[in-house]
């Protein structure tokens, strides 16, 4: 404990001593977090979008004309023993006109052309979140094709088809780009505190002829490395905010219909970054202090 | 309390030591002698395990030097303090501080420190300088730091390497009066020197080294 609160000691005086190489360390690791952060905040945005259109996504089944009950029953059956289906319903030609009418509106005149009903009955099926994956849901409107009664049937194919490329491309990239940062994280530690060992050689000589441990020699350089890894967490994150505050309301002046669904990170992800900046920053410095022999 | 035996150590295949075989009582104070390049330098350091022997044995306080683990030699060193020639003060702490360093490293507690530091600075007669920086210092002065350091957790051996090296008659003569003092104490005290007026007329045993080899031991 003693050990420890002298190393302690020992970090905070010489990040004072070392204080300009320490805020660039410090900014480099932050401006790292920003860009990581930045990503992050982008895919959960993305990817809340995509779950909140979910919710109106839906699989519209055209039937033939004329079916009977029998075979409208057997389609529901069917679509009723879908697992990825949670919700189902029946528009009849009629509702479906009624419908057609009430988009319309005072244009409803234009629909007076024709002598009966052209429109088909259908089925409308809601689907769950998780089976939104495009090559899943053009499987199944293939099969639903294939089966009696059914005419015809259309979901948005090209707009599911592009955002899930986008949100799974941007998990790609921030997936790279978290590696390549935190790789910079450690190495921008490792240097700093690779600087800081050789600048101190004949200290470190002098505390292991005076009888030092190796984790006595080692502890304060390690701090120094947690406490500027740390630092520009919290500096990375507070940058992050900011932007995100500025955007977000330069977004809403021109698009007011995006408040309410751009999100920040919940309040329990706010330690990752500096929990990251410091993890990344010990590896850095362990690695820069490497093996001490006596 | 210090044995050495059939020790040797080479550099580069140049001999730096050669099967040197003494020992130093407990409570002893003696002298190692020899001209510049005799190897008086390396049998300390092999003393402290600042380096390691090629050949034989060497036993301080019980410890068995050179078969000693990366993880222990620290310990033995917190067992030896060292005079070193080049005094290895550092510059960015106090006189203070650079004392109270060995007693950090041993963990004892602040408060001990400082009365530890301050009684030690009286018997070197510097506690006027706790505060003063060793740039500040003259060379009799850093000399006396450095033994203070050497002292301060009170080793069971003491070894100084060309202590009076550069320094004055008179500032060396405090000097030689502090390692009496020491010993006086029960420090078994090692002292590594090539003026022969530092031993001479102390009655205390002197060893003799020429490039490396053994050559004689007489009676200072």
């Amino acid at each position: 404990m003693r050990t420890f609160l002298f190393s302690l000691q020992t970090a905070i005086k010489n990040l004072g001593r070392e204080k300009w190489i320490n805020i660039l360390t410090v900014l480099t690791i932050a401006v790292g977090l920003l860009i990581l952060g930045t990503f992050i905040l982008i895919t959960l945005n993305m990817d809340l979008t995509l779950k909140h259109w979910a919710k109106g996504f839906g699989i519209v089944v055209y039937l033939k004309e004329n079916l009977g009950p029998d075979e409208e029953n057997l389609l529901s059956e069917y679509f009723k023993k879908d697992t990825d289906v949670v919700e189902i319903k029946y528009i009849s030609k009629n509702s479906a006109l009624e419908e057609l009418k009430q988009t319309f509106g005072t244009m409803t005149s234009i629909l007076e052309g024709f002598e009966e009903n052209p429109l088909p009955p259908s089925f409308e099926l809601k689907l769950k979140r998780e089976a939104l994956d495009p090559v899943r849901i053009k499987q199944k409107t293939a099969r639903i094709k294939q089966l009696d009664g059914v005419e015809d049937v259309q979901y948005g194919e090209k707009w599911l088809s592009s955002l899930n490329t986008m949100t799974r491309g941007m998990k790609i990239i921030t997936g790279l780009l978290g590696s390549v940062i935190f790789i910079a994280i450690a190495f921008a530690t490792y240097s700093t505190i690779k600087i800081f060992f050789y600048r101190r050689i004949e200290e470190i000589e002098t505390l292991k002829l005076l009888g030092a441990t190796k984790t006595f020699i080692k502890l304060p350089l390690l701090l120094e490395g947690l406490f500027v890894g740390i630092s520009g967490g919290i500096i990375g994150f507070l940058f992050l905010f900011v932007l995100y505050s500025f955007t977000t309301s330069k977004m809403i002046e021109f698009l007011p219909s995006v408040k309410g669904i751009m999100v920040f990170f919940p309040p329990e992800m706010y330690p990752v970054a500096p929990l990251a900046g410091g993890v990344m920053s010990l590896i850095g410095s362990f690695l820069a202090i490497g093996k001490i022999k006596y | 309390m210090i044995q050495l035996s059939e020790v040797s150590k080479y550099y580069d295949n140049e001999i730096a030591l050669k099967d040197i075989t003494f020992s130093i009582e407990k409570g002893e104070l003696a002298y190692v002698t020899g001209p510049s390049g005799a190897g008086k330098t390396t049998l300390l350091k092999l003393i402290y395990r600042a380096e390691r022997p090629d050949e034989g044995r060497i036993s301080v306080a019980g410890w068995n030097v050179g078969e000693l683990k990366q993880s222990t030699i620290p310990y033995l060193r917190r067992h030896v303090g060292v005079v070193f020639q080049d005094f290895r003060l550092l510059f960015n702490m106090s006189v203070l501080d650079n004392i109270a360093l060995v007693l950090r490293i041993h963990g004892f507690h602040p408060r001990e420190i400082k009365e530890d530091v301050y009684e030690v600075l009286k018997d070197v007669g510097l506690k006027h300088k706790a505060h003063d920086f060793p740039q500040h210092l003259s060379g009799g002065e850093q000399q006396r730091v450095v033994i203070a350091r050497a002292m301060v957790s009170k080793p069971t051996v003491l070894l100084a390497d060309e202590p009076t090296g550069n320094l004055d008659p008179d500032t060396a003569a405090i000097i030689t009066k502090l390692f009496k003092d020491i010993n006086a104490r029960g420090t078994t005290v090692l002292i590594a020197t090539h003026h022969s007026e530092l031993f001479s007329g102390t009655g205390r045993r002197v060893i003799h080294l020429k490039n490396g080899e053994f050559v004689e031991e007489t009676t200072g």
